[in-house]
């Protein structure tokens, strides 16, 4: 016999085989192309060090879904520079020649933007994992397009009703970095400020990037707020709290966030956060409560053990990619039609809660958990930065409703 | 041929002792520079990564080339190109998004648009000299970017334009979809190599030849009798032409406009790719903006230290061939 094999006598003799053997099909589908999800997320630049934790989450995701599964689970990953013109050449990329069925990530409303309207012209399901309330609108939503993140309106008003309630009095003023984010998230705190009769004494804005806060607090500190809300990102806040402390600014008034971030909590000590409040999708104590932030905790300290615990922002990269597979593992299979009409229906507690995605918008109903920044002397360990103050549970009446965003009933 | 560029030599003279096999080379790539050009941009998409990234360096390379019509063959430096390119985008992909207007009659507007922005800004523009031309046309510009930032309701701000969708076009029963990164990437090189031809055409007139004499020597030009300010006017409206060309292709093809391409920093990338490849050579821009774009691309792809891995290695080519590669290689080959 010669040992010479063909391709047409391999096929053949595997065809034979697998009609012959009881696990003919699982071998026959282990040997299949793997689901692949594009990944862009800004790996370079001011954001890197929550994009890069977005990159570990997401793996983990990815390997809860391959533990056991025939047909494997594969992230490919890219750098999208946070901007909007290179993030649509990589999806196109992603798309076009690495063929991938999914695409998830982004970490700015303009580059998400960009990422959904190439993905959706295309029929491919991206799953945004970055804060926008346009996403959720007519203009810019279609049935391929799910938003994993919070958005502004839901985050703002979580925090809104909370700092207003408990506030020592009824005077309100805004320190805003002016862009997308900070006038959305603006809005989203009138609104609050509007039903509880809060008064408005002060709105300050700031260029991103500023590291000179102290021209600004003069202005603040002569109005006499009792809640001062800032709206900024990244090292932004950070060096808004390590000058508002110095100006003594918080034995005057609350601040309060709308996004409370780990990340800058960690590079920054515990002192210019101390007793701020602020919003989050998720925050690693959350353990304590659900099985599946345990679950995604264990993961991680396993994978990373250097890494600590999770940040906020990636896991969300977690969240993102948890959510397709999780539509895959219903749908029971990876064609798009069928992974969208699971995910419209799915309950799933990928890891703080049961979350599902509203049909009109496709947009995660989600908790959103109250943060307040824990002092040196109160902390168990050097990760329990934050204690959860409040949670808005899960619910359509904090967002906009359907008609609202423009959808038609 | 009337043009004293670093691409055309006086034809057929050869170096005495030179190998002649190269001169007959240089002359004939010389002589047909665009049916060579337009060869090689057919092969390209074989030679990136991915299609994607070939339409993106076809993009830049008409873009550069519109900007070397004022830097490099009239010698002024724009800083504000940005705008033009910016504007031939929105001024194709409004159309598109907010008035439903098809895609071929949506390019030619957001040429004529950029065209008049070019007009309008080479006309303040173009009686300054030097740095203060660049001063100009980077404040023009940032006026322009600051506009199309706070027109929220027609560009989208800062959220950039959505909605640029381009259906499939039935020409004769063959349906051409720009979906498809193949019928994309050359329905784009028919627009390019129209824009190349054209381009050769302007270099080989009398314009071009005043262009460059003016360049060379602005008071011998004057003396000659040529009225400098209009014709630099002329050529900065040119380039804007080219560069909103460049724009409106951007616009179909990635279906959104980013507000980052009305910002400086695009402005700077095409200077950038221009003196990568040669200043005041045909070809130039074209090889600028294929090693810049494919370079950041693939070292990407490898490391998050792109910039420094990208920055040294441009440090170096510029060093080493002040004349850009293609201008070098033009250098050495020419008899």
């Amino acid at each position: 016999m010669s040992l010479r094999l063909t391709r047409r006598s391999l096929l053949a003799g595997a065809g034979a085989a697998a009609a012959a053997s009881p696990f003919s099909f699982s071998i026959a589908r282990s040997q299949e192309t793997p689901i692949k999800i594009g990944f862009p997320v800004p790996l370079s630049g001011p954001y890197s060090s929550e994009a890069n934790d977005q990159v570990r989450c997401a793996q983990l995701a990815i390997d809860w879904f391959n533990e056991g599964a025939s047909r494997k689970a594969e992230l490919v990953v890219r750098d999208d520079k946070l901007n909007p013109g290179e993030a649509a050449t990589r999806a196109l990329e992603l798309i076009e020649s690495d063929k991938v069925d999914f695409l998830c990530g982004s970490l700015s409303a303009s580059v998400q933007l960009s990422v959904n309207q190439v993905a959706s012209k295309r029929g491919v399901i991206y799953n945004s994992i970055s804060q926008s309330d346009t996403i959720n609108e007519a203009s810019d939503f279609t049935k391929y397009t799910f938003h994993e993140a919070l958005n502004p309106h839901m985050t703002a008003g979580a925090v809104a009703r909370y700092a207003f309630k408990n506030a020592k009095g009824k005077k309100v003023a805004y320190l805003i970095a002016d862009y997308a984010y900070g006038t959305e998230m603006l809005r989203g705190f009138r609104n609050v400020a509007k039903e509880t009769g809060m008064e408005e004494v002060a709105e300050v804005r700031h260029p991103l990037g500023t590291t000179d806060y102290s021209t600004f607090f003069p202005r603040i500190q002569s109005a006499r707020p009792d809640v001062l809300v800032v709206v900024n990102f990244g090292r932004d806040q950070l060096n808004t709290l390590k000058q508002a402390t110095d100006f003594g600014l918080k034995q005057q008034m609350q601040i309060v966030y709308p996004v409370i971030l780990d990340t800058q909590r960690f590079a920054g000590g515990f002192a210019p956060f101390e007793d701020v409040i602020g919003g989050g999708n998720y925050y690693w104590t959350l353990e304590d409560e659900h099985e599946s932030a345990k679950r995604f905790n264990d993961a991680y300290r396993k994978k990373y053990p250097d890494q600590g615990v999770p940040s906020a922002y990636g896991a969300l990269g977690y969240a993102g990619v948890y959510g397709l597979l999780n539509g895959v593992k219903e749908a029971g299979g990876a064609k798009t039609d069928d992974v969208i009409a699971a995910m419209e229906t799915m309950k799933y507690d990928a890891y703080k809660g049961a979350e599902y995605f509203r049909k009109c918008d496709h947009q995660a109903v989600q908790s959103v958990l109250i943060l307040k920044a824990k002092a040196e002397d109160k902390m168990r360990d050097k990760w329990d930065i934050f204690e959860i103050v409040d949670t808005q549970p899960a619910d359509e009446q904090f967002l906009r409703t359907c008609e609202e965003l423009g959808h038609k009933a | 041929m009337v043009e004293r560029s670093a691409t055309a030599g006086p034809p057929a003279r050869t170096r005495p002792g030179g190998p002649a096999a190269i001169g007959a080379a240089y002359d004939f790539v010389d002589r047909h520079r665009v049916a060579i050009a337009i060869l090689f941009l057919i092969v390209l998409p074989w030679l990136t990564p991915y299609k994607a990234l070939a339409v993106n360096i076809l993009i830049y390379g008409l873009f550069a080339m519109g900007f070397n019509l004022i830097y490099g063959y009239a010698g002024m430096l724009s800083f504000g190109h940005a705008a033009l390119f910016g504007l031939g985008a929105y001024g194709c992909g409004i159309p598109i998004a907010k008035f439903g207007i098809p895609w071929f009659l949506a390019l030619p507007t957001g040429v004529a648009v950029a065209g008049l922005a070019a007009v309008a800004i080479g006309w303040f523009a173009t009686r300054s000299r030097g740095i203060y031309f660049a001063m100009v046309t980077l404040a023009l510009s940032q006026v322009v970017y600051y506009i199309v930032f706070q027109m929220v309701w027609l560009t989208g701000g800062e959220d950039g334009l959505r909605g640029v969708s381009v259906p499939a076009l039935d020409i004769f029963g063959l349906e051409l979809s720009l979906l498809d990164p193949t019928a994309k990437y050359y329905l784009i090189l028919i627009a390019v190599a129209l824009a190349l031809w054209l381009f050769s055409r302007i270099l080989q007139s009398p314009f071009g030849a005043v262009l460059e004499a003016i360049r060379e020597n602005e008071k011998r030009a004057a003396a000659c009798g040529y009225d400098v300010n209009r014709t630099r006017w002329a050529a900065f409206i040119l380039s804007g032409l080219f560069s909103g060309l460049a724009g409106a292709l951007y616009a179909i093809h990635l279906s959104i406009v980013p507000i980052e391409t009305l910002h400086y920093f695009t402005s700077a990338e095409v200077l950038m790719m221009t003196l990568l490849g040669g200043m005041g050579t045909f070809f130039g821009p074209f090889v600028g903006a294929l090693v810049y774009i494919l370079l950041q691309d693939v070292v990407t792809v490898v490391t998050v230290h792109w910039q420094l891995v990208v920055g040294i290695l441009f440090v170096v080519l510029i060093l080493f061939f002040p004349r850009g590669i293609w201008g070098s290689l033009l250098h050495w080959l020419r008899p």
